[in-house]
C-alpha cells in the first residue's frame, strides 16, 4: 500500500497574505471577503484572535472590538502564488504531487524515507517516515507558509492527520504519522462530516442512525452500493480508510507567477517599486528551489478605473538577481508610465537553466555565469538590447555596418595558452611596432571639402576640408584643417542590384594638426563626409 | 604544494603564509624549492611563489594576481612588470595618436589568452571588419556601446561586477556627451576595479581620472608615414608617435618609448 504525506496549511488566506507581506505576522490582522459593511472576517492572526475577532464576524464588528484592527481583503493573486510555492516545496521532494484544495497538498511519499538517516543510532522516537514529516514541515515553514504534516496509506486519513498535528498539546511541527494498515481504525471515531458527503447522502446516512466514520465502514459493501449508487460506494471506500481514485499528480506550470491586488491604487512609482521588490524576491526564491533563472519577465498591470498594461523583458541570460529584475521594471516604467493608477499587479517569470560552467585549475578565471547573466541584463536595462553583445564582422565593405550577438563566450581553456610574464633576462625591443587602427565615425560627418587638380594626370585632391555647421554635427567631433597629403581615391561599390545602392569615392587625408581621417565621396549625390579616424 | 593564480594575501591567511615560508631562504628559493621550479614548466613556474612572497605581498598589499602580457613591445619597456589587474590605468591621447590601436591590441592579448574582456565605447568607434587584424576573439568581447559619459560609467561599473578581468572604457573624441559631474565616479570604478581583481584601462583624449588612476600613459602623435613622393601616387603606412609613462609605481620621471603604428597590409 503506497503511503502520502498531506501538506496543510491552516487558516490559508492568512497564511498567503502573511507571505506576501510579512511585517503584519504580529500585528492584529484580518483576512476578509466581501466590501463595505458586508466584509466578513475569513481568518485573524493570533494578536486579534487574543481580542475576541473571530471569523465569521463582520469587520465593522471586529472594529468595534479592536479599532486598530488591520484588513486586508482576500487576494486570488497572493493566494495562487502562495499555493503554487507550496507545491514547489513539496515537488523538492516527490515529484508526485497533487493539488487538492487551497492549501491542501498530497505528495506520494513512497520510497522517499529511506533518504534520512537518524542522527544517532540510539535517537528516541526516530522514524524516516517522522523525519521525512519533519523536513516538509521545515522547508514550508522557511518558505513563509507553516505548513503541518500528516503521513497516512489514504488521502483522507493523511489530510485528518495533518490537520490533528497541531491539536491542542502537541507541537504543530510534529508531524502525524498514521500506521499503514490502522487508517480505518484512525478515522472510525470520526464524525461523519470528515467524510464531506454531498447533502442529499448526509441525510441518508444521519436518518440511519449513523454517528462516526467507523459506523458507516461496518456496513456491508453490497448493501451500501445497492441502496446509495456510486457515490454512496465512493464513499464507504474512503472511509474503510482506501482510496477510490488514486493520486493525480499535477504538471507543473511553466511559468512562475507573483503578484498581488493593492489596497488603494498606487500613482507614484516608488511605492510600487517597493511591493514589485518584495514580489520579485519571492520569484528569485521560488527559482532558486527550482535550480533555474529567470529567462523572460512580464508584469500585467490592473489599472484604476479600467483597463490593463502589459510589458515585458527578454532577459539576455536566465538571472534570479532581484535587484538586476527591478532595474529593469524601474527603467521601463520611468521611460513608459502607466498612465493611470495602478490597482494590482502580477510578475510572471518564464524560468530556464542558468548556463553552468567549469573552472580550471590552470586557465584562466572562468566567468560566474550568474555574475555575468546579472551583469548582462544590467547592461540591457542601462543601454538597450540593441547596444550590447558581441561584434561579428558583416559581409559587406561599408564600415558603418555591424552586427550584434548575444554575449555567450566559450568556456575558459584549461590552460592559459599565452601566458608570458616578462623576463628580465629578455628585454623587449627599444621601440614598439603596432598595428594602426580606425575609429569608425558613426554616423559620418558631413563635410565641406575644397577640391583642386594635383596635376594633369591624377584626379583632383581635397586640399581643405571642414565639418558642416548645423545642427547634426554640433556635438559631432569638429574637423577643420589644410590638407597636407591626400591619397586617393579608391571606389567602393556595394549593393548596385538593390533599391540603394552604394558608390563611394575614399580618400585617406592628413591634415596639417588635426590628423589622420578616412573621408569619402558619395558618387551619387556629391557629399563628402568623413567615417573614420586613424588612431 | 599549492600551484594556483590566486595565491593572494586575500586567499591565504598570514599565519598559513608564515607556515610555509620555510621554502625560500633570504638568499633566494632553496635547492628543493628551485629543482622544482625547473621542472615546472615556465608559465607555471613565473607563477609560484613562495610563503615568504605571499606574506611580503599581504605586508605591502601589491597587485596580487599576474600582470597582464602586453602585446606592443614600447609599452612593455615602460611597464616591464606588464599591466597589473585591479587598477585602473588611464591612457589619453590626442586624435591619430595610436589610442584606440593600444586598445585594440590589449583586447587581442586578452581574448587571444582565452580571457573575456568588455569593451565599453563611448564613440560607438569599434568597425569589426576593419579590426579583424588586430586578431581579436569576438567571441570573448563584450561590446558596449553607451550615448553618453555617465552612461559608459554606468556601464563600465556593471561589467566590473560582471568579474571580466579587462574592462576598457574609450571615451571617443571631444567633446564628451555629458560628462559634467561624474568625478566622483573614477574613485569608486578604481575602487571596484581592485575589489574585483580587474584592469580598467580608460582611454580618453585627456586627463579624466586625475588620483583614481595608477599608471597613466600619454600618446602623442608623430608624423605619418606615407609611401610615393613627388607626383607617384601616395599611400597611408602608418604613424609614427610617442608613448609616455607620466604616472605610476615608483616612477621618479616621466619615461618615453617611441613607437611605431602600421596599417595592416
Amino acid at each position: 500500500m503506497s503511503r502520502l504525506a498531506c501538506l496543510w496549511v491552516p487558516l490559508f488566506p492568512l497564511a498567503a497574505r502573511l507571505r506576501a507581506e510579512p511585517e503584519l505576522a504580529g500585528e492584529a490582522l484580518a483576512v476578509t471577503a466581501g466590501n463595505g459593511a458586508a466584509a466578513q472576517i475569513v481568518a485573524a492572526t493570533r494578536a486579534a484572535r487574543r481580542l475576541g475577532v473571530t471569523a465569521g464576524m463582520t469587520l465593522v464588528q471586529a472594529r468595534a472590538l479592536v479599532p486598530k484592527l488591520a484588513a486586508r481583503n482576500r487576494d486570488n493573486a497572493c493566494e495562487r502564488a502562495a499555493q503554487e510555492a507550496l507545491a514547489e516545496i513539496a515537488e523538492r521532494f516527490s515529484p508526485r504531487v497533487e493539488i487538492a484544495g487551497p492549501g491542501i497538498l498530497f505528495l506520494d511519499a513512497d520510497g522517499l524515507a529511506g533518504r534520512f538517516r537518524p542522527a544517532s543510532p540510539t535517537a528516541p522516537d526516530w522514524t524516516p517516515e517522522r523525519e521525512l514529516g519533519r523536513a516538509l514541515a521545515a522547508a514550508s515553514r522557511r518558505a513563509g507558509l507553516p505548513a503541518r504534516v500528516g503521513i497516512a496509506a489514504s488521502k483522507l486519513a493523511a489530510q485528518v492527520a495533518a490537520q490533528t498535528a497541531g491539536s491542542p498539546g502537541s507541537d504543530p511541527t510534529e508531524p502525524h504519522i498514521v500506521a499503514t494498515g490502522s487508517e480505518a481504525g484512525f478515522l472510525a471515531p470520526l464524525p461523519l462530516a470528515r467524510l464531506a458527503p454531498e447533502l442529499g447522502l448526509g441525510e441518508t446516512l444521519t436518518r440511519w442512525g449513523l454517528a462516526s466514520i467507523g459506523d458507516f465502514a461496518r456496513l456491508p459493501a453490497a448493501e451500501v452500493v445497492s441502496r446509495l449508487g456510486p457515490a454512496g460506494a465512493e464513499l464507504h471506500t474512503v472511509a474503510r480508510g482506501v482510496d477510490p481514485r488514486p493520486l493525480l499528480p499535477r504538471e507543473p506550470p511553466l511559468d512562475l507567477a507573483e503578484g498581488s491586488e493593492l489596497e488603494w491604487p498606487l500613482v507614484a512609482l516608488e511605492p510600487f517599486l517597493f511591493l514589485a521588490h518584495a514580489a520579485l524576491d519571492r520569484i528569485s526564491r521560488r527559482l532558486e528551489i527550482r535550480g533555474l533563472g529567470c529567462a523572460r519577465l512580464a508584469l500585467e498591470l490592473t489599472l484604476e478605473p479600467a483597463g490593463h498594461d502589459a510589458r515585458a523583458w527578454e532577459l539576455p541570460a536566465p538571472t534570479r538577481d532581484t535587484k538586476t529584475l527591478l532595474t529593469l521594471v524601474r527603467l521601463e516604467l520611468e521611460a513608459r508610465p502607466p498612465g493611470a493608477a495602478v490597482a494590482a499587479f502580477l510578475f510572471v517569470a518564464t524560468p530556464d537553466r542558468t548556463r553552468p560552467e567549469q573552472g580550471t585549475l590552470f586557465g584562466p578565471p572562468a566567468l560566474s555565469p550568474e555574475r555575468l547573466a546579472t551583469t548582462l541584463a544590467r547592461l540591457f536595462a542601462l543601454l538597450g538590447p540593441d547596444r550590447v553583445g558581441s561584434p561579428r564582422p558583416v559581409d559587406g565593405h561599408r564600415p558603418e555596418r555591424l552586427a550584434l550577438v548575444p554575449f555567450a563566450p566559450p568556456a575558459a581553456p584549461l590552460v592559459c595558452r599565452s601566458f608570458s610574464r616578462p623576463s628580465p633576462a629578455a628585454p623587449p625591443p627599444a621601440s614598439g611596432k603596432g598595428l594602426l587602427a580606425v575609429r569608425t565615425l558613426r554616423p559620418p560627418i558631413a563635410l565641406e571639402v575644397l577640391v583642386e587638380p594635383r596635376s594633369a594626370d591624377h584626379e583632383p585632391a581635397p586640399t581643405h576640408i571642414q565639418s558642416l555647421a548645423g545642427e547634426a554635427n554640433d556635438k559631432r567631433p569638429a574637423i577643420a584643417g589644410a590638407v597636407r597629403i591626400a591619397a586617393g581615391p579608391w571606389r567602393l561599390e556595394e549593393g548596385w542590384w538593390s533599391a540603394t545602392p552604394v558608390a563611394r569615392e575614399y580618400w585617406d587625408v592628413e591634415l596639417d594638426a588635426a590628423g589622420l581621417f578616412r573621408i569619402y565621396r558619395d558618387v551619387a549625390t556629391g557629399d563628402w563626409a568623413a567615417d573614420g579616424v586613424y588612431d | 604544494m599549492i600551484v594556483t593564480r590566486r595565491l593572494t594575501s586575500a586567499t591565504i591567511p598570514m599565519a598559513e603564509a608564515s607556515a610555509i615560508a620555510p621554502l625560500s631562504s633570504p638568499s633566494g628559493p632553496r635547492p628543493g624549492l628551485s629543482s622544482v621550479l625547473q621542472r615546472l614548466e615556465g608559465p607555471l613556474a613565473g607563477r609560484l611563489r613562495s610563503g615568504r612572497e605571499l606574506a611580503s605581498s599581504a605586508v605591502h598589499d601589491e597587485p596580487r594576481a599576474a600582470p597582464w602580457s602586453i602585446a606592443l613591445p614600447g609599452l612593455a619597456r615602460l611597464l616591464p612588470g606588464g599591466l597589473p589587474r585591479g587598477e585602473l590605468i588611464e591612457l589619453t591621447a590626442g586624435r591619430s595618436s595610436g589610442r584606440f590601436a593600444c586598445a585594440l591590441m590589449l583586447l587581442a592579448a586578452a581574448t587571444s589568452a582565452g580571457e573575456n574582456a568588455a569593451l565599453i565605447d563611448l564613440g560607438d568607434a569599434l568597425d569589426p571588419q576593419s579590426a579583424a587584424p588586430a586578431g581579436i576573439d569576438w567571441s570573448r568581447l563584450l561590446w558596449a556601446r553607451p550615448r553618453a559619459v555617465r552612461e559608459a560609467l554606468a556601464a563600465t561599473e556593471a561589467a566590473l561586477t560582471g568579474g571580466l578581468p579587462l574592462v576598457i572604457l574609450d571615451l571617443g573624441l571631444p567633446p564628451l556627451p555629458g560628462g559634467r559631474g561624474a568625478e566622483a565616479m573614477w574613485l569608486r570604478l578604481a575602487r571596484s576595479a581592485r575589489q574585483h581583481d580587474t584592469l580598467l584601462v580608460v582611454a580618453s583624449p585627456y586627463r579624466v581620472a586625475g588620483p583614481a588612476a595608477s599608471t597613466v600613459l600619454e600618446l602623442t602623435r608623430g608624423r605619418a608615414l606615407w609611401s610615393g613622393t613627388g607626383s607617384a601616387p601616395r599611400l597611408l603606412e602608418g604613424a609614427d608617435g610617442r608613448l609616455t609613462l607620466t604616472k605610476g609605481h615608483r616612477l621618479l620621471a616621466p619615461q618615453a618609448q617611441a613607437l611605431r603604428l602600421a596599417l595592416p597590409a
